[in-house]
C-alpha cells in the first residue's frame, strides 16, 4: 500500500471534481422531474418564484446538444460580393463586374477569401492598375497603394461582419430564445443555435431579414397612366407589327422592333396560346384606373411572366423619370383569386430606416389591424416634416425590403416625427418588424448556407435513443468482463463506471455539449476502455502461468502492459484532435466525448484498478481470480 | 474463461491465404465502387432533407409521384424509423431543388396532403446545406483524412521502425477502402441511409484510430520478443507475438462489437450508417491488424536485408 496516498488522492480528487460539475445536471433532473409532475399554473409559480436558482441551474448543467432537445442550428454567411459591390457604388463598371465575378469562382474552389482573390484577379489582368479606381473613402484616395486599399477592405468586411452579428445578436434576443448560442465561424460566418423553436420559418425570415425601411414619394398619377397606355399600345402594336412583318418582311425600320416582338409572341405562345391574338400584357394585368398611383393589379401566378414583360428595357423606359414598380404586400382580391396591386414609386427614398429610434406594434384602435408605430430622430423629424409639407394630397409608399406596406395620402405636414406601417397580415408579422426595425439593420445581405432543425418531439427520441444505448452497451461489456475476467472483470466494472462519471465530469467542467454521436462516443469508448484492462489481464493471466506469485504477477502484469496501452491510445486520442479540429457541431461532440473517453479511462484503468488490486492483494492479503 | 490461450496457430506461414482474401476484397471493393459509386449525403454536395411525420401511413411511391411533380425534380423517399409521440409514419425526403427553404418545406407538405388528406403532415427535422457550405465541409473532411493519415504514420514511424509504420498504413488504407466497398455495394440494398456524410467521415477515422489501436498492441508484443528472443527466426518470433495477443486482440475486438451493435440496434436512424461502418470497420480492422499489418514488416523485414545483418532467417 506504500506510495498509492497520492493515487488514492488523485482518484478521490477526480471524482469530486467530477460529482462537483455534475451536482446542476443533477439539480436540473429532479426540477425537470418535479415540474413536470405540478399542474400548469403551480408549474408558472413555482418557475417564477424560484427563477434565479432555475436559471443558475440551467446554466451550470450538462449542455444538450440541439439533436437531443430539438431546435435549429442555422450557418449565415455575410454577402461580401455585395459588400464590395456597395463600397465600389457609382464607380462601378463593367471590368469591376467581371473581376467580381471571376474572383467568387475561385474563392469557392480554393477556399480563399473573396477579397484575397479579387485582388488578386484584378492585379492579374493588368498589374499597373489602381484599385483605387472603385473604391474611396476618408483614407482611401486616388493615389492610395493597392496594398492600403485591401487593408480598407478587409477591414470593411470584419466590421460588417461584427456589424451583422451584433444585429443578429439583437434579433435574436428580441425573439426571446432560452439560451441562444452566437458564434463566429472563420472569418465571414456566423452559427446561431436557437433551442427548442418550433416555428422555423419565422426564424429564417427573421435572422435574413435586411429590414430595409425606406420612405419614398410616388409617381404623379397623371404621369403615371400616359406611360401605362404607352406600354399597352407598345405590346398591341408589337403584335400588329408581327402580323405586318409576317406579311412584308422587307420593311427596314421596324427590324428591331420586330425582333423584339418576336420575344413576345413566344412568350404570348407559351403562356396563353397561339391562336390567341390578344395583349399579352392584358393578359396578366388588370390596368388601373386614371388619377392613382398604382399601375394595375396581377395575379399571384401571373406575377412571373408580368416581370418578365416588364423587364424590356424599351418597356423601362417608356415609365415616369426615376419611377419604379414595386408590389403591394397585401393581395386585394377577395374570395379566390389573390392580386396584387403594383405601385409606382420614385427610384430614391427620401428617408430610411436608420432614422427610428423606437419601434412598437400595435393595433389601429378602429379597424384593430396590427400596426407598428414608429418614432425618428430629430434629423429624421425635420426632414418627415418637409416631405409631407411638400406633399400634401399626395402619396407617400412605406416599403420594407422593396415591398410597399401601406402608401397612404399625405393629409398635412408632419412634425414630431412620427409614422406607421399599417397593411400588416399578422401580430407576429408586426412583431418581427418592431425586432428587426430596433435591431439595426444588416451592413450586407445574409445568406443562409446551412440550416439543421430538429424537432422537439424527435429530440425526445434521440435522447432515449442514445441513453438506451448507453444502458445496453454498458450492462452487456460489464456482464462479459465478469464471466471473461471473474474478479478482475468485476473490478475493471467499477473502474468503467468511474471512468463514465469522469467522461460526464469532464463535459461538464468544460461546458462541452452532449449530443447523439457524442452519446456515441461515449458508448465506443465502453467498448474500448475495457481495452486497457483486458491488457493488462492478459499479461497478469501470462505471467501467473509463469508460476509467480499473485502480486508479482499483478506487478508484471501493469508493467508491462503500459507501453501497448499508451501507444495504442495516443494514436486514438490524435484522431479525436484532429475530428476536433476539421469537424463541425456532432463531429466535434462525438471528438470531445472520444477524447475526454481516453483520458478519463487511461487513469481509471490504470490508476484506480491497481489501487484496488493493492488494497485487496497487499493491504487485506486476499485473493484476487483473473478468470 | 480463456478464449485463445496458449494457441499456435502459425498466422505468419498463412499469410498468403489472407494476401489473396484482402487481395479478393480490395479488387471487389474497387470494382463496387468504379461501377456502382458511392452516394454522397448533402453534407458534401448540397441539398435539402425533410423528416415529415404524418398520422397516417404513408405509401412511399405514391408519395414520392406527388412530390416529383410539386418540386418539378424526383426527390428520393424513404421510410424514417423515428417518430415522435404522436406520429403515425415518417418519411426522409430529399431534395436537390434550390429555392427558398419555406416554400419547398410548403410545396412538400401541400403535396402530401393532397394525396393523403387525413395526414396532417409535419416536418420535424430539416437538414439544409448550401453548395458553397458543402464544399467546405469536404475540404474539411480530406483534410481530416489526410491528417490522421500522416500523424498516425509519423507516430508509428517515431515509437517503432519505418517497416512498421508502413504495415500500419497499408492496413488503414485496407480497412477504409473494404468499408468503402461494402457500403458501395450495399447502398440501396439496406433499409437504412448509407450515404457518405460527416458522421461516416467521422466513423471512417475511428476505425482508423481503432484499427491501429489493435496493431499497435501486436507490434508492440514484436518488439519486446524481437529483443527477448535474439536467435529464433523472425517468422517465428513474429507468429508467437500475433499468437499471445490474441486472445487480447479477440476480447477487446469482440467488447468493441458489442457495443457498436447495440448502437446499431438502439441508436436510432441518426446513427444508424454510422454505426454500420464501425461494424464493418471493426471486424476488417480485427482481420487486418493480423493479417495485413504484421505481414507486411515481415515482408518487409526479409526484403530489406534486415534478416541477413541480424543473423535471423
Amino acid at each position: 500500500m506504500q506510495g498509492n496516498g497520492f493515487k488514492v488522492g488523485a482518484v478521490v480528487f477526480f471524482l469530486a471534481l467530477s460529482a462537483w460539475y455534475l451536482f446542476p445536471s443533477f439539480q436540473g433532473l429532479s426540477l425537470n422531474n418535479r415540474l413536470e409532475g405540478m399542474g400548469q399554473e403551480e408549474r408558472v409559480d413555482y418557475e417564477r418564484e424560484n427563477y434565479s436558482r432555475i436559471e443558475s441551474i440551467k446554466e451550470k448543467s450538462l449542455n444538450l446538444g440541439l439533436d437531443l432537445q430539438g431546435g435549429m442550428h442555422v450557418t449565415m454567411e455575410v454577402g461580401l460580393r455585395e459588400l464590395l459591390v456597395q463600397l465600389a457604388g457609382e464607380r462601378r463598371d463593367d471590368m469591376f463586374d467581371q473581376v467580381l465575378v471571376a474572383a467568387d469562382a475561385r474563392a469557392e474552389i480554393e477556399g480563399i477569401s473573396l477579397i484575397d482573390a479579387f485582388v488578386e484577379e484584378f492585379e492579374g489582368r493588368d498589374p499597373d492598375a489602381s484599385l483605387s479606381r472603385y473604391f474611396r473613402s476618408e483614407e482611401i484616395t486616388r493615389r492610395s497603394s493597392n496594398a492600403e486599399v485591401t487593408d480598407y477592405l478587409r477591414t470593411e468586411a470584419a466590421e460588417a461582419m461584427q456589424r451583422a452579428m451584433q444585429v443578429i445578436r439583437n434579433r435574436v434576443d428580441r425573439y426571446g430564445v432560452t439560451e441562444p448560442s452566437i458564434q463566429t465561424q472563420g472569418s465571414r460566418r456566423i452559427v446561431v443555435e436557437l433551442p427548442g423553436i418550433d416555428d422555423p420559418e419565422r426564424v429564417r425570415r427573421l435572422l435574413k431579414g435586411t429590414a430595409r425601411l425606406e420612405f419614398r414619394l410616388m409617381a404623379d398619377p397623371g404621369e403615371l397612366n400616359s406611360s401605362l397606355q404607352r406600354i399597352i399600345s407598345y405590346y398591341e402594336v408589337d403584335v400588329a407589327a408581327e402580323a405586318d412583318s409576317v406579311e412584308t418582311p422587307a420593311e427596314e425600320d421596324t427590324s428591331e422592333e420586330a425582333d423584339t416582338s418576336f420575344d413576345v409572341s413566344q412568350l404570348l405562345a407559351e403562356t396563353e396560346g397561339l391562336d390567341d391574338v390578344g395583349n399579352p400584357l392584358l393578359d396578366v394585368l388588370i390596368p388601373a384606373g386614371q388619377g392613382s398611383v398604382v399601375f394595375g393589379e396581377v395575379s399571384v401566378q401571373d406575377t412571373a411572366t408580368f416581370n418578365s414583360l416588364m423587364a424590356d428595357p424599351e418597356v423601362q423606359a417608356m415609365l415616369p423619370r426615376d419611377i419604379e414598380l414595386l408590389y403591394d404586400a397585401n393581395p386585394s382580391g377577395t374570395g379566390g383569386a389573390e392580386y396584387y396591386p403594383v405601385l409606382a414609386v420614385n427610384v430614391n427614398a427620401e428617408l430610411t430606416g436608420d432614422v427610428i429610434t423606437d419601434a412598437r406594434a400595435d393595433f389601429d384602435q378602429t379597424t384593430n389591424q396590427p400596426l407598428v408605430d414608429m418614432e425618428m430622430n430629430s434629423e429624421g423629424a425635420r426632414v418627415w416634416s418637409r416631405i409631407t409639407g411638400a406633399n400634401v394630397g399626395k402619396n407617400v409608399a412605406i416599403v420594407l425590403d422593396r415591398v410597399v406596406y401601406s402608401y397612404p395620402t399625405v393629409i398635412g405636414q408632419i412634425s414630431g416625427g412620427r409614422s406607421q406601417i399599417t397593411g400588416l397580415a399578422s401580430q407576429e408579422e408586426s412583431d418581427d418588424i418592431v425586432t428587426v426595425l430596433k435591431s439595426g439593420a444588416l451592413p450586407a445581405p445574409v445568406e443562409i448556407v446551412e440550416e439543421r432543425t430538429v424537432g422537439p418531439s424527435l429530440g425526445i427520441v434521440a435522447r432515449k435513443s442514445g441513453f438506451t444505448s448507453l444502458l445496453v452497451g454498458l450492462s452487456i461489456v460489464a456482464l462479459f468482463m465478469i464471466i471473461y475476467y471473474r474478479g478482475g472483470g468485476m473490478v475493471a466494472d467499477l473502474a468503467l463506471i468511474i471512468n463514465i462519471i469522469f467522461i460526464l465530469g469532464i463535459l461538464a467542467g468544460f461546458n462541452a455539449t452532449l449530443t447523439l454521436p457524442g452519446i456515441a462516443g461515449i458508448v465506443l469508448t465502453i467498448g474500448m476502455a475495457v481495452d486497457a484492462n483486458v491488457l493488462i489481464f492478459e499479461r497478469v493471466r501470462e505471467e501467473q502461468s509463469t508460476g509467480k506469485t499473485l502480486k508479482a504477477s499483478i506487478d508484471g502484469g501493469y508493467g508491462k502492459a503500459l507501453s501497448a496501452i499508451v501507444d495504442a491510445n495516443i494514436t486514438t486520442f490524435f484522431v479525436g484532435i484532429i475530428l476536433y479540429s476539421f469537424g463541425v457541431g456532432p463531429i466535434q461532440g462525438f471528438a470531445v466525448t472520444l477524447m475526454a473517453g481516453i483520458l478519463a479511462s487511461l487513469f481509471s484503468a490504470i490508476v484506480f484498478t491497481r489501487i484496488i488490486f493493492d488494497y485487496v492483494v497487499i493491504g487485506r492479503r486476499g485473493a484476487v481470480g483473473f478468470g | 474463461m480463456r478464449i485463445f490461450e496458449n494457441t499456435n496457430y502459425n498466422l505468419v506461414g498463412s499469410r498468403k491465404r489472407g494476401y489473396i482474401l484482402s487481395g479478393i476484397l480490395i479488387l471487389l471493393s474497387i470494382g463496387a465502387i468504379l461501377t456502382r459509386g458511392l452516394e454522397v449525403g448533402i453534407d458534401f454536395r448540397g441539398g435539402m432533407e425533410f423528416v415529415v411525420e404524418s398520422d397516417e401511413v404513408l405509401e412511399v411511391t405514391q408519395v414520392r409521384a406527388a412530390l416529383t411533380s410539386v418540386l418539378e425534380t424526383s426527390p428520393e423517399v424513404k421510410t424514417y424509423s423515428d417518430v415522435g409521440a404522436g406520429g403515425q409514419d415518417a418519411l426522409l425526403i430529399r431534395t436537390a431543388s434550390e429555392g427558398e427553404t419555406t416554400e419547398i418545406q410548403l410545396l412538400i407538405i401541400q403535396g402530401i396532403s393532397d394525396v393523403f388528406p387525413e395526414s396532417n403532415p409535419r416536418v420535424i427535422k430539416t437538414d439544409i446545406v448550401g453548395p458553397r457550405f458543402a464544399e467546405d465541409l469536404k475540404r474539411g473532411s480530406f483534410y481530416a483524412v489526410l491528417g490522421s493519415l500522416l500523424v498516425i504514420f509519423l507516430y508509428v514511424m517515431l515509437r517503432f521502425e519505418w517497416r512498421f509504420g508502413l504495415g500500419a498504413v497499408a492496413a488503414l488504407f485496407h480497412d477504409v477502402l473494404i468499408t468503402l466497398g461494402v457500403f458501395s455495394l450495399l447502398q440501396g440494398i439496406m433499409p437504412f441511409s448509407m450515404q457518405i456524410d460527416q458522421a461516416i467521415i467521422a466513423a471512417f477515422l475511428t476505425i482508423v484510430g481503432y484499427s491501429l489501436n489493435d496493431t499497435v498492441v501486436i507490434f508492440d508484443r514484436i518488439r519486446e520478443y524481437t529483443n527477448l528472443f535474439k536467435t529464433e527466426p523472425y517468422k517465428t518470433v513474429v507468429n508467437r507475438s500475433v499468437n499471445t495477443t490474441l486472445s487480447r486482440t479477440f476480447v477487446t475486438s469482440g467488447t468493441t462489437l458489442l457495443v457498436v451493435a447495440t448502437l446499431f440496434m438502439f441508436g436510432g436512424e441518426v446513427l444508424r450508417g454510422f454505426s454500420f461502418a464501425l461494424i464493418i470497420g471493426i471486424i476488417i480492422g480485427t482481420y487486418s491488424s493480423v493479417f495485413v499489418a504484421t505481414p507486411v514488416v515481415v515482408e518487409l523485414y526479409h526484403r530489406s536485408g534486415l534478416a541477413k545483418k541480424a543473423g535471423r532467417r
